[in-house]
Order: C-alpha cells, then structure tokens, then sequence
C-alpha cells in the first residue's frame, strides 16, 4: 500500500519552506529597485506622514503639469524616520511631508533633508515658517486653539493658554492625551516663551482642572464642551472648521455651541505648519523642488489646504470654503518653528511628571 | 497517559536543519531590535522612562492579561458549552456566528465603542435626553479605561478561546461525558469535572495566544489611551523619538510572552488526558426547557451582539450619516488581500513544520515554538523595525522588491505561532497508539509521517490557513512601515482616516476590511462544524 517511490511531502514542504525562508533572510534575494532606479528621470518619490485624500489631488495635478509620476508612501512620522534611516542613501524618498514642524526638525536632526535654495519658496513663505538654512519649508498654518463654551466663558477669559491653569476652569477642561504632537508642539513654545519651570507649572494646573480624563481626539474634545462635560478644551482650529461644514447636523450643532480663541502661547497665536523637505538622498532632487515650489504656488496652495482647512501660508490665496478670516489684529507667534523640535522630548517629560496622560 | 514518544525521526541534520532555520528566521526580528536596543545603551529617555512609567504599564499590562484572559473564558466557555452540548432555539445559528468577532480587528471595535459611548456619543446623549441630565450630573463607566480596553479586547479576541474549547468539547471527551451523565451527574459536574478537564490544554493552548494578541495590541489601548507597555513603547518611540528605548521595551513584552508559553507547556505535561475510545459518534444534544433554552439564546445573542454585531451597525450608520467616504477602494482592496494571502502561505509552511516536529522533545522544537510565540507578543512595528536593522546590518537597504520579501517576513515572524497552534492541536487529538503501531509493525520513520501525522494535522491546517489570513488582513504596523509606495492596505486607509479624525471615512476601509475577514470565517465554522470525526 505505501508508495514510498514518491517523495514524502513533509520533505517537499520542508525544502520548500527552507528555500523561502532562505530567500525571506536577505542575502539571496534580489535587490532590484525597478521603480525607483535613479537613473529614470520621470518620477518623484514622496515620503509623507500626512494623510488626506486631497494629497492624492495634489500629486495628480502635479503629474499633469509636468509629466513626472508621483509614487506616493504614507506612514506614521516616527515609523518614515526609521524607515528612511534604513534605506540610508539608497532611499528612494525625493519629498518629505508632515503635519507639524518639529516632526520635520527631527527629519533634519538625523541628516535625513538637505539646503534649497529657491528663490520661489523663499519669496512665497515667510521666513519664521522655514528653516534659515533651507532643510525644510512650512506650507500650510495651523493654529492650536482654545475651543470654548459660549454660554459659560468669557472670550476674554480664554485669550492665553496660561489661562487654563487658573482656579477658573477648575473642573473644566477637556484635552487629548500628551503625546499627540500638537500638545507637545504647544508645551515646546510654552518652554520657550515662559521657561521650563513654568511650563511644568503650567502643566500641573492644567491637569488638576481636567474635567474627565484625556481620550480621542480633537474632534471628541469640541463634542464634549459642547456636550456640557467642560467648558474649554484644546484643539487645533480645522477640527472645529470641519465640524462646523461637516453633513451631519449634530456635528454642526456641537460647533454652534462652541467658539474658537486663538490663543497666546506667550507672545501670539501658536501657530504650526504643515511642511515639506528635499530628502538628503534624493534621486531626483530638481522635481523634488518643483514639487515644493509647486506647493507654494497659488494653485497648490489652494489644493493642500482645500481639504484640512488649513490655512495658507502664501499671501492673497483665498482661504478654503468654510475657514473663517483670521482678525487683521490677532498677534500671531514668529517663533522660529525648528524651537517645536529642539524642545520636544523636554516637553514630554514635563507631561510626564505632571501626570496628563 | 503514556509520555510523549517521538513518531518523528528524521535523521538528525535533516530533521534540525529546517527547524535550526526558522527559529532563525522568526527569531531575527525580535531579537536584534531587542539587541539594539540594548546596545544602544540607556540615554536620558530610557533613565526617564524607568523612573516614570516603565513599573506603573508593566503593571497595567499584567492586570489587562488578567482581566482579559478573565473576561474571556467567562465569555468563551459557556458559549462553546452551550452550542456543543444542548440544543436551544437558534443553536445551528449561533454556532457559527459567534466566530464572527475574528474578522473584526481589536482597533475597529475600540473605535466603535469609543464613539458610541463616550461622553458626547449617542448612548449618554440619549440618556441625557430622557432623563434631563446634564453631562456631570451621572455615573457612567468609562470606555477610556482598563476595564473598558479589556472589554473591548475580550469582545474581540474570544473568539480564539471559543474555537478551541468548542472542538475539544466535540472531540476528546463524549465518552466521558456520556458516562458522566449516565451516572447522572448534574449538568455542571459534568462541565466542571469532566468536560473542563478534559478540554483544559486545548482552551489554555486558545487563551495563550488570546493573551499575546493583547499584551501586543496597540491600535485599541493607543486609541483608548491606557497606557500598556505597548502604548509606553510607541510613545518612547514617537514622543522621544528613542527607537532603542522602545526596543528594549519590548523585550519585556517577550519575556511575557514567554512566561505565558511556560505555563501552558506546564499545564499540558501535567495532565494529558489521552482519549483513547475509538468511538465517535455524533453526540445527543438534551434540549434545555424552554426558559433556559431562551436564556442560552439570550446569552449567545449578547455576546454576538457585542463582538460583532452592535460596533459593526455603529460603523454602518457614522459611514451613511456624514456621506463622507473618502477615495475609492478597489486597489487597497486588492492589495490587501494578496498581502494576506502570501504572507499566510509563508507562515503557514513555517506553522505545519514547527507543529509536525513539535512533538519531538528537544530543545530545537522548543526554541523555533518560543521563537515563533515571542513575535506574536511583540507589536508589528518592533518586528518591523528588527527586520530593517538586521538588513542593515547584511549591509542591504529597504527598496523596492525587497521591503515586499521583508515585508512577508515580519508577516510570518508575527503570526507563526498562531497557525502553528491549531495544526498542533489537531495533532496532539491523535491517539498516541497509531503512531506507535505503525512502528511496531515495522514503518519507517517518513512513513509515519507521511501516513498518520501528516494527514492528522491537515485536519487542523485549514483552520489555521484561514486564522492566518484573516490575521494578516487586519495587520497595521508592520504593513505601514514596510510596505513600498502605493501598497496601500486596507487597514492602512483605516489608520490614515482615523488619525485625521475622520471617522466616518474610516469607517469603510474598516467595514471592507471587516467582510473580507468574513468570508475566510464563515468557511472555517463551516469546516469546524463538519469536523465532528465519524458524523
């Protein structure tokens, strides 16, 4: 009955697994970069740690100007770090792309961006929302607000971030847990502006006025004031701006409720950027920059904040639908924003210690 | 009761060499990012990080296992009891749809909770309506908290206890259990001191890897913010920008995951209950009276309700109600699903040779089963990150083709150990007496293999080829940091969305996701029901 002519499969599975093992552990697997060679000029790698859909609009408009194909990989900030530490200078990444400056400083701390110098991008930021030497450029503004309730507080009670540690909101405030990066680009100004000292101060008042413990989102904490669960919460202005447009009437009902202060973080509004950088390694370093100044143009402008409400950074762009002017008056911060990276880690470590989850 | 004798002797290199290769290989990734780790010394984070919080979300880590692994056997247990062994309005149904949970990831639920019963969410907005409370006027429990995570984890990951307590209650113990209630033992005896013992290995074997799918899990403790060591690893990570703090931390998740495969090894040697009548027959299933019978189905269609179905509607309606859908998803699709259909191959070639070789006793076997159970404790990211060190270290960077190859790697680094267990257990239900006469009457070593082991463990290979591919379908990290550009999966669209706070838009690459898992699920119950031997 046994048909031992035949080879058991056990044996077959087991070399079968070897020679797929083999090939999984590195050396004798091909290393073939097909579609990121560098010596085919068509294309333009981005590495972005943003994640809107509207980018995809953007990457599309730009392949239809110039005829370059944008190939596109999004990843959380501090994963693309490793990863493009990994592919070190066979990375394939020509752009990098994230939602707050520190992120990018980090990406220039570890020799991961290179100096440009374009007249265009110089001409069309201002120059606090660049780094002086050209390793990254801010291209869309976001402001870390204070969203209130209006019918229990004040606006003048709420025009400074300090505010929120007084007795007054003992109780009162809401906020997201201390590793989101706005709050820790938020501490990382307060550092700067009031010492360290102070911040921690700070941070210790704010958590002895937390109405409910930090969880979700922005988002969750606007719903929550509006809910009647604190009166003022921190969040950055878009999340109030898409609630407010959004299609269901309880999302506009919760910004109706609640209203938005541009808050001082010492000396003006905090203000963060959304930025790009041309990677140190870049293959193709010409349409990396023209993919940047693509940005900074009227009509790039308009595609990346479109969708995330932000604001733009080049003057006379009209702002998005639904995005309210900013006041002629409002002081807004010229911190330099590499200060929201140099001044992270100590800016956690505060959180830490004062208990904010 | 007679020790374990080894059916399988190859000659000594053939039968090590390819085990000696995949303890290397599943092993690698874990161990040089915890190397790594080590070597990259303790600078200020790491000094931060063990005078802060490393004690408090070890702690936290160990009372989530407790009460998870709690709150999973109380779910688990009397569901699977209840399906096997009386029949109840809805019986048919229920068996099959409380395995539904798996294709459902730990993070969808955590987001559906979150939104459905958090302070301003419609569950305390419609108390409030009713009652005219205002926000702080009431108690409510908290879905942000340790108990709520480990409801949220329970719900999702029971389905793993259920599966294997359900087939040892159909397979190893009806002639007991016949006995037990001819000698008219009550209901719960019979539960309790025959059926519990005799399925005790295999609902172990079912709750340990329950347990290391938790302690990895980040997508729900990270959304519902209680700090795990998971969640402490990726704020190392992210916060302080420390990859070797990080690191280092999950080398305390492995020596968990460790401790957690000792004690089910321990609880097995003690007390193998050898089944050792040949007569299978399909098992008469006493109706309950009416009122328990209701109240059985009551209890089956709660736990369903809560793994499956009310956090699924919830995602249905935030997806109808704001319109907002994002892009289209044809090619996250796709790419999702030759993801997982590739890296469950490689691991399930990985997974039969671990379990076929698993009853030799022997340090190898043991070493490539702790391999395989450590990377299933340890987040995807870490492995990822391991992997992209070791290829460094060969002196390869992470391009094109080759983050594909790594890519399926770490797949089978993670995930082995949870194809290898269903294969095992399927072994393990052969009774030790056909190996053992098939030597007596003289075949050799292959044969036996080849005749009775191999075709015993297929019997449990289709379970585990669906349990893998329904895990790597829902896998977030490791994909997001390795995936070349335009691989979108499914699971990636989700996190994108749900970072932006756009829930409703996430809520589709969630549900897509959900019913890709759906199908490879309703086989396997399907299979599971066929599997009773002799009916």
């Amino acid at each position: 009955m046994f048909r031992s002519l035949k080879l058991p499969p056990i044996l077959g599975s087991l070399i079968c697994s070897a020679l797929v093992l083999a090939a999984c552990s590195g050396p004798s697997a091909p290393q073939q970069r097909p579609e990121n060679a560098s010596e085919n000029n068509g294309f333009l790698n981005i590495y972005s740690a943003r994640h809107y859909d509207s980018d995809q609009e953007i990457y599309d408009a730009f392949e239809e100007k110039t005829g370059i194909r944008v190939r596109a990989r999004e990843s959380g900030a501090a994963q693309l770090l490793e990863t493009m530490k990994a592919e070190g200078d066979a990375s394939p990444a020509d752009v990098i792309l994230a939602s707050d400056a520190g992120t990018l400083w980090r990406f220039e701390d570890a020799g991961l961006t290179q100096e440009v110098h374009s007249q265009v991008l110089d001409a069309a930021i201002p120059a606090h929302l660049r780094d002086p030497d050209g390793h990254w450029f801010g291209l869309a503004k976001r402001y870390r607000t204070i969203v209130y309730d209006k019918s229990a507080v004040d606006p003048g009670e709420v025009d400074e971030f300090m505010d929120l540690a007084t007795d007054r909101f003992d109780d009162n405030i809401c906020a997201r847990s201390s590793s989101n990066i706005y709050n820790l680009s938020l501490m990382s100004e307060i550092i700067e502006r009031y010492g360290s000292e102070a911040a921690a101060d700070w941070a210790e008042g704010v958590v002895g006025n937390f109405a409910i413990d930090p969880a979700g989102g922005d988002t969750d904490q606007i719903r929550a004031v509006a809910a009647g669960a604190c009166q003022v919460a921190l969040a950055n202005h878009y999340y109030w701006v898409r609630l407010a447009t959004s299609g269901a009437s309880s999302d506009r009902e919760a910004a109706n409720a609640t209203a938005l202060s541009f808050a001082s973080a010492g000396d003006g509004a905090h203000v963060n950027v959304t930025a790009g950088a041309v990677a140190a390694h870049a293959p193709n370093r010409e349409h990396a920059v023209a993919f940047l100044e693509f940005l900074a143009s009227p009509e790039g402008q308009a595609m990346l904040v479109s969708q995330t409400k932000e604001y733009p950074v080049v003057a006379g762009v009209p702002l998005p639908e639904g995005l309210m002017e900013i006041p002629d008056d409002l002081k807004q911060s010229d911190l330099s924003l590499d200060v929201l990276g140099r001044n992270q880690v100590e800016a956690q470590q505060i959180y830490d210690r004062a208990g904010w989850p | 009761m007679t020790p374990a004798t080894p059916s399988f002797s190859l000659p000594g290199w053939a039968g090590r060499l390819p085990l000696a290769l995949i303890t290397l290989v599943l092993a690698v990734p874990v161990l040089t990012a915890g190397l790594s780790g080590l070597l990259a010394g303790g600078g200020e984070t790491w000094h931060h990080i063990l005078t802060t919080e490393l004690w408090s979300t070890t702690l936290t880590t160990l009372g989530m296992l407790a009460l998870t692994g709690g709150l999973i056997l109380a779910i688990a247990i009397p569901a699977a009891w209840l399906v096997t062994m009386y029949s109840f309005p809805g019986r048919a149904v229920f068996e099959w749809l409380l395995i539904l949970p798996l294709a459902a990831p730990g993070y969808v639920l955590a987001i559906a909770y979150y939104d459905l019963l958090n302070i301003s969410g419609p569950v305390q907005g419609a108390l409030r309506d009713v009652t005219g409370w205002g926000a702080r006027d009431y108690w409510f429990p908290d879905i942000t908290s340790l108990p709520g995570l480990c409801f949220v984890l329970a719900v999702a990951l029971y389905p793993y206890v259920y599966l294997t307590a359900r087939s040892a209650f159909t397979t190893t113990s009806i002639c007991a259990i016949d006995a037990a209630r001819t000698l008219g033992a009550r209901p719960f005896a019979v539960l309790w001191r025959v059926a519990l013992p005799g399925a005790r290995p295999a609902i172990v074997a079912g709750l340990t890897l329950a347990l290391m799918e938790a302690a990895a899990d980040y997508g729900a403790a990270g959304f519902l913010n209680v700090r795990t060591l998971t969640v402490g690893l990726f704020r190392a990570w992210s916060s302080y920008g420390d990859a070797a703090a990080a690191a280092r931390m999950a080398l305390i998740l492995l020596a968990i995951a460790l401790t957690l495969q000792w004690v089910e090894k321990l609880q097995r040697g003690g007390a193998g209950v050898q089944a050792t009548s040949k007569r299978w027959q399909s098992l008469d299933r006493p109706a309950l009276s009416p009122l328990k019978g209701w109240l059985a189905a009551v209890f089956c269609a709660l736990v369903f309700a809560l793994g499956f179905g009310v956090p699924i509607l919830r995602l249905v309606w935030i997806a109808v109600e704001t319109g907002d859908h994002g892009r289209n998803f044809t090619g996250a699709l796709t790419t999702s699903l030759l993801l997982a259909s590739a890296g469950a191959a490689v691991a399930f070639i990985v997974g039969i040779t671990i379990a076929l070789t698993a009853r030799r006793k022997g340090w190898l076997s043991w070493m490539a089963k702790a391999a395989a159970s450590g990377g299933y404790a340890v987040p995807g990211a870490v492995l990822a990150l391991g992997g992209i060190v070791a290829l460094n270290t060969l002196g390869l960077n992470l391009a094109g083709g080759l983050a594909l190859v790594v890519l399926i790697w770490i797949y089978a680094a993670r995930f082995t150990a949870a194809g290898a267990q269903p294969m095992e257990a399927a072994l393990a239900r052969a009774p030790r007496s056909m190996g053992d006469a098939a030597r007596a009457l003289g075949a050799a070593p292959a044969i036996r293999v080849w005749k009775i082991d191999l075709p015993v463990a297929l019997s449990g290979a289709l379970v585990a080829a669906l349990i893998l591919f329904v895990e790597i379908l829902k896998e977030l990290p490791a994909t997001l940091m390795l995936r070349p550009a335009n691989w979108d999966t499914l699971a990636v669209r989700a996190f994108a969305y749900a970072s932006d706070e756009r829930l409703a838009a996430a809520a589709l690459p969630c549900l897509l996701s959900t019913g890709a898992g759906l199908l490879p699920v309703i086989l396997l119950s399907w299979r599971l029901s066929k599997a009773r031997p002799g009916s």
